[in-house]
Order: C-alpha cells, then sequence, then structure tokens
C-alpha cells in the first residue's frame, strides 16, 4: 500500500512550552481528513483536530497543508501526493487564529469580527409583511444574486489565507463580507441597515483588502469574498463615501478609461494623494535614464466607438451618472494640448498616417503604440 | 515562426514603452511573432469591476474580439490583465445571454466575442506554445552564478478556475529561470506573499507591509535579484521599494528582461539597466 508522511504541528499550551512536529505514515487513499482519522484510530490517539460531517457541509476540518489552507474532508491524499510530488506533507492549523491544542484552533475573533458588519436581515417594515401568516416572496432573479455567498460555512479558510488579515489587525476577513455583502442585495433588508454595513465595512478594512484572490482559491464552496469586496466598494462610492483614496483610484479608473483608453499613472498620485510632485519626479527619473515620458495614454483607434460601448454599458447599470464628464473634458482638453488637436481629429490622424511618419515626432510615438525607428 | 497577437495593457506604454521593442527582440529570438493589438484598451485593471462587473466584461470581450478579428490567439503579459481578461472569457463562454447583450454592443464596431481563439500569460505560452528546450537554445549568456529569487505573483496562480499553473505548488517560472542558466531560489518564506500593487492606491501601508516582508524574506535567503512574470509586481519591487522607510535596495526584474539578457542584448537594451533600484550583477 503507498504511504506517504504527514508531519503534524503539535501543541498542548497545559504541557508544551513551544510547538513541534511529529510525524505520521498514512495511507494514500481517500482524504485528508481520513488520514488524521486513521493516525487518531490507529497511531496516536492523543492527536486533536476538528471533524464532524466528512461531507462539507459543517466546515470544521479547514487545516493547511504544506502552507496552503485545505478543507480536509474534500481534499484526497492522492491529489496532495501529486502536487507535493510524494514530499512530506506538514499539516499545521489554521492562520491568525490562536491554537487551543494541536489542528484546534480558536474561532471567536473572526466571530465577533464578523459580527460587526451585520451578518443578519434587518426587515424593512414597507416589504416584509407583519403578519407571520403571509410570506415575503423572493423571486429568482433575487436569489441570483446571494445565491453563492449563502453557501459559506464559516470554514475559516479564507481568514487564514487572508493577506489582509495578515497585515491589518482590524480587517473582518473576507468571509465577513461575503456575509454582509449577501444582505446588502437583499430586497427585504431595510436601507438603514445597509448603509451601516457599508459604514462598519470600511472601518473594517474594506479598502484594506489587496486583492490577491487567495479567498476565492480556498473556499470550498464557490464563494468569491474578494469579488464580494469589489462589489462593495462599488456601494460605497455609489452611496456618497468618497473621501478614501480607494474612491478615488476607481474614479481615475472609470474616468481616464473613458476618456483614454487607459489609466494613466503620472496622474494617479496626483488625483488620488494629491500628490503633484510625483509625476515631476518620475518623468525626470525617466528622462535621466534617456526614456522619453508621455504625459497622456495612446488615444486607442476606435475610441469614439468605444467610448459608446461603455456610456451604453453604464446607462443600463443605471451608472452612466458617474462619469464624470467634467474631469472626462478636463483630460480630453489636456490630449489637445498636447497633439495640437481635438482628441476625434487626432485618433483619426493617428490612424491615417502610417508608423514611419515624422510629423508630430515623438509625443505621437505613443499614439501609434511603438517606436517609430 | 508562431505568430500570436499581443495585449499590452497599460504597461508598455508612457514611460514603458521602450519595453515593447525588447519584448519584440525577445519573442523573435525564441521564433514567436507578436503582432501588437493596437486597438485594444486597459482591461480595467480589476478596479473597473468596482464600478460595474458587466462593464468590466465588455471591455474585455472587445480586447479578446480584436484578436479574434486578425484570427490570433492572444498573449498577455501582466498578471492581472490575464487574470481580469480570463476571468471576462470564462463569464462569456458560460454565459450566453450575456455574450448576446455584448455582442450586440460590439457590432457598431464591426466586432463579435466568438470564444473561438486562446488567450495566454507568458508562461504557459512558454511552457506550452515555445517549449522550455527552445528558450534554451536562445540563451547566449547563460546566467550562471546569478541566483534569482522566483516570484510569482497572484494573478496567474489564483483562483482556480483562471490559474495557469498549480496555485499550490508551481513550477512554470522555476523552469524558464532555470533554462537561461540561474540557479533558482524559490523555497523563501515569503514567496506567496501579496507584492501589494493594488493595495497602493486603496491602502498604502499596506502595500508597505507586503514590500517588507517579501524583501526581507529574499534578502534573507541571499538571491541577487528577484524575477517576476508580471510588470505590476515589477513595479512594486522597482518603485515602491523606494517609498519603505528603510528601503532593502533589493533589485528585481520582469523576466522577459532578464530573458533578453541572456539572450545577449546588453544591460540597457534588455531594460535591466533602466530600473530605479539598480542591477549590478554582470
Amino acid at each position: 500500500m503507498e504511504t506517504v508522511t504527514l508531519k503534524v504541528f503539535r501543541f498542548d499550551p497545559e504541557k508544551d512550552k513551544i510547538p513541534y512536529y511529529r510525524d505520521y505514515e498514512v495511507p494514500v487513499e481517500g482524504t485528508l481528513l481520513n488520514a488524521l482519522l486513521y493516525i487518531k484510530e490507529n497511531l496516536d490517539p492523543t492527536i486533536s483536530f476538528r471533524a464532524f460531517c466528512r461531507s462539507e457541509v459543517c466546515g470544521s476540518c479547514s487545516v493547511r497543508v504544506n502552507g496552503k489552507t485545505k478543507l480536509a474532508c474534500k481534499t484526497p491524499m492522492k491529489e496532495l501526493v501529486k502536487t507535493w510530488k510524494g514530499k512530506p506533507l506538514r499539516i499545521d492549523p489554521l492562520n491568525h487564529m490562536k491554537v487551543i491544542r494541536d489542528l484546534v484552533v480558536d474561532i471567536d475573533k473572526p466571530i465577533e469580527k464578523m459580527k460587526t458588519l451585520i451578518p443578519w436581515l434587518v426587515p424593512d417594515p414597507r416589504v416584509v409583511p407583519s403578519d407571520p401568516r403571509h410570506e415575503s416572496i423572493i423571486y429568482p432573479e433575487e436569489m441570483e444574486l446571494y445565491k453563492d455567498q449563502i453557501h459559506c460555512m464559516l470554514c475559516f479558510s479564507c481568514y487564514s489565507a487572508c493577506e489582509a488579515v495578515e497585515d491589518n489587525e482590524r480587517y473582518r476577513g473576507p468571509f465577513a463580507f461575503s456575509k454582509a455583502y449577501r444582505f446588502q442585495v437583499d430586497r427585504r433588508d431595510i436601507e438603514t441597515a445597509k448603509e451601516k454595513r457599508i459604514r462598519y465595512s470600511i472601518s473594517g478594512g474594506l479598502w484594506s483588502c489587496v486583492q490577491c484572490q487567495k479567498c476565492i482559491h480556498v473556499c470550498p464552496k464557490g464563494v468569491k469574498p474578494a469579488e464580494d469586496i469589489q462589489n462593495l466598494r462599488g456601494q460605497a462610492v455609489k452611496k456618497g463615501f468618497t473621501d478614501k483614496p480607494g474612491a478615488k483610484k476607481l474614479k481615475h479608473y472609470v474616468d481616464w478609461i473613458y476618456a483614454t483608453g487607459q489609466i494613466n499613472r503620472l496622474y494617479l498620485p496626483e488625483e488620488v494623494y494629491g500628490n503633484k510632485e510625483a509625476r515631476k519626479k518620475l518623468t525626470e527619473e525617466y528622462e535621466r535614464m534617456g526614456i522619453e515620458v508621455w504625459e497622456v495614454p495612446k488615444p486607442t483607434k476606435g475610441l469614439m466607438k468605444f467610448r459608446d460601448i461603455y456610456l451604453e454599458i453604464l446607462s443600463r447599470e443605471d451608472k452612466a451618472l458617474e462619469l464624470d464628464f467634467s474631469h472626462v473634458r478636463k483630460i480630453d482638453k489636456m490630449v489637445s494640448d498636447i497633439f495640437k488637436a481635438d482628441i476625434c481629429t487626432i485618433v483619426d490622424r493617428a490612424h491615417q498616417n502610417n508608423r514611419k511618419s515624422k510629423g508630430l515626432i515623438g509625443k505621437l510615438k505613443g499614439l501609434l503604440g511603438g517606436s517609430d525607428d | 515562426m508562431i505568430k500570436v497577437g499581443f495585449y499590452q495593457g497599460c504597461c508598455f506604454q508612457g514611460q514603458d514603452a521602450h519595453m515593447f521593442e525588447t519584448m519584440k527582440e525577445v519573442f523573435r529570438m525564441i521564433d514567436v511573432e507578436l503582432e501588437l493589438l493596437e486597438e485594444t484598451t486597459c482591461c480595467g485593471g480589476n478596479t473597473i469591476d468596482e464600478e460595474n462587473r458587466k462593464l468590466s466584461y465588455a471591455i474585455n470581450a472587445r480586447n479578446i474580439a480584436l484578436a479574434e478579428a486578425k484570427g490570433l490567439d492572444m498573449l498577455i503579459s501582466c498578471n492581472t490583465c490575464y487574470m481580469v481578461i480570463a476571468k471576462a472569457k470564462n463569464a462569456l463562454d458560460n454565459n450566453k445571454k450575456l455574450r448576446d447583450e455584448i455582442n450586440e454592443l460590439l457590432k457598431e464596431e464591426g466586432l463579435e466575442y466568438r470564444g473561438t481563439n486562446k488567450i495566454y500569460h507568458l508562461l504557459d505560452f512558454f511552457r506550452d506554445v515555445v517549449g522550455y528546450d527552445r528558450i534554451r537554445k536562445a540563451v547566449k549568456r547563460p546566467l550562471k552564478g546569478w541566483k534569482v529569487g522566483a516570484y510569482y505573483g497572484c494573478h496567474v496562480l489564483y483562483p482556480k478556475h483562471t490559474a495557469i499553473d498549480d496555485g499550490d505548488n508551481p513550477s512554470s517560472l522555476q523552469e524558464v529561470l532555470k533554462a537561461l542558466g540561474a540557479e533558482v531560489i524559490d523555497d523563501y518564506e515569503a514567496k506567496d506573499t501579496c507584492c501589494g500593487y493594488h493595495a497602493f492606491f486603496t491602502d498604502k501601508t499596506m502595500t508597505m507591509k507586503k514590500l517588507n516582508r517579501i524583501l526581507g524574506s529574499v534578502k534573507k535567503a541571499g538571491v541577487d535579484i528577484v524575477a517576476t512574470p508580471c510588470p505590476l509586481c515589477f513595479k512594486s519591487f522597482d518603485i515602491y521599494q523606494l517609498q519603505m522607510e528603510n528601503p532593502p535596495m533589493v533589485p528585481s526584474a520582469f523576466l522577459p528582461e532578464l530573458m533578453a539578457y541572456a539572450f545577449g542584448l546588453d544591460k540597457r537594451k534588455s531594460g535591466l539597466g533602466h530600473h530605479l533600484i539598480e542591477v549590478k550583477k554582470e
């Protein structure tokens, strides 16, 4: 029978000064949970871990394998051996929580953090009937908005893998934001509660998420916290919470991409942090190295049609007014000043001229998207 | 000669435009012709998704459609662009209603998203299309004695449905670096830590803490240079590192630059000579 070594984290705070690892030889069959149960039943009854349903429902058996978060009952041993090419598998308790004993961690802290985001329904009396004999109907298309989020079983895999939890003590955790978002799109939930959730999300680190996508990667139930965090950020801006750098960054993206088809990294520090020096410094630094810097990105061919598509989608989603047209006009003016023509003419001209044209030289090189020589 | 459509995104423009010429040269040396997909726009940088996900899908349906119109597969050299475009492709391929709605809008430009052509990131393109042998053969100046830290960046490894390698134990970057003759260091403590690029304009302290972890960790592992296949991770390392309180001054490279240098281009032409944190290793 094929076997593999599990190096299991052991720590009993009542007996041990520091944690240690113990090796166990286990069969390569069934799931990682089977292997842990095999150890408990056949090799070492003193080992502690949490497990209950054995069928990906209760969410209690999450651990880390060579640092990567896994739900033990969902992880085939064969797959682990294949991934790690037969090398020993180091089994650790989940990250970011205090170890109670061996693989058992204290989940109180993330639970308390989650509660601050009001992860429950606050009924809107205009929608939810006060008479308990009357139901409030949920239509399938409404359900569509939170059909994934409701599968969260609090396994804390995402909390363990999260980069923001790692470096921001206040950060509520990916699952907590998914739980909150689920009620943000529930018609039965009252507007005042939605407003509070946004407020509390912001103070709970909404803008600290680094968008690494690890939460989506490790979730055994297909929840996408990183995307829910994006959705919450969008809601925050829409509700007028526009003072945070992240909100200004979003505005930069929305306006500049509409105006030119590109973001403008030279202007980001100024538009987000009010740092006017950065553009100058960066430009000088690159010029010192002999690299030409273009102040505006290349307006792409088909830009005007691209703008139509962009605006059409935004209006269909009832978001067209979120484009800041005065900002767009400023960008247009910047483009015209540099290229000595209005943006429509520039786009047309750039693509009539062949690549070897020396007309507007330097600045136009950017427009043509390549070198002139 | 293999021909592929090259998606430049926001990198390879403005102050980085010289890099496209280097990329073209590097790819020519491994028998690949890059055709610049000129009419494409920014992918939305995973930020437009905050405004509206459908807008992100539409922008990228248009980007992919531009490659498809030329009958080309699309090569994307930025981790984030890759992930955002792959997510859009995934949504469009699995949702006919969404595809029809967006195609209706693309019609105006005479474009159509069909889903017929592939999208690649550098790493799976090297592994599945070019092959490591061809890279090995193009090397004229092996990176002998270079201790290179392999740093993937997140968006090619996670989430699973768009990943181009095994997110738990990837190998495609090490293979390229080995083919260049470098000594690969891939077991440093913070190898999986996010570079923090995307937090720079949302929560700057987060970026600084991430850089501190990664660069401290590679320094401890004794690397000469960190190599990443993502131009954004590279910017985080080369530009944002200087904003740290005590910058460890760890040099870094965007993978194609190292390839260019190993293929015989000089420091300046390869791009390695243009870094804010100087690459001293010869």
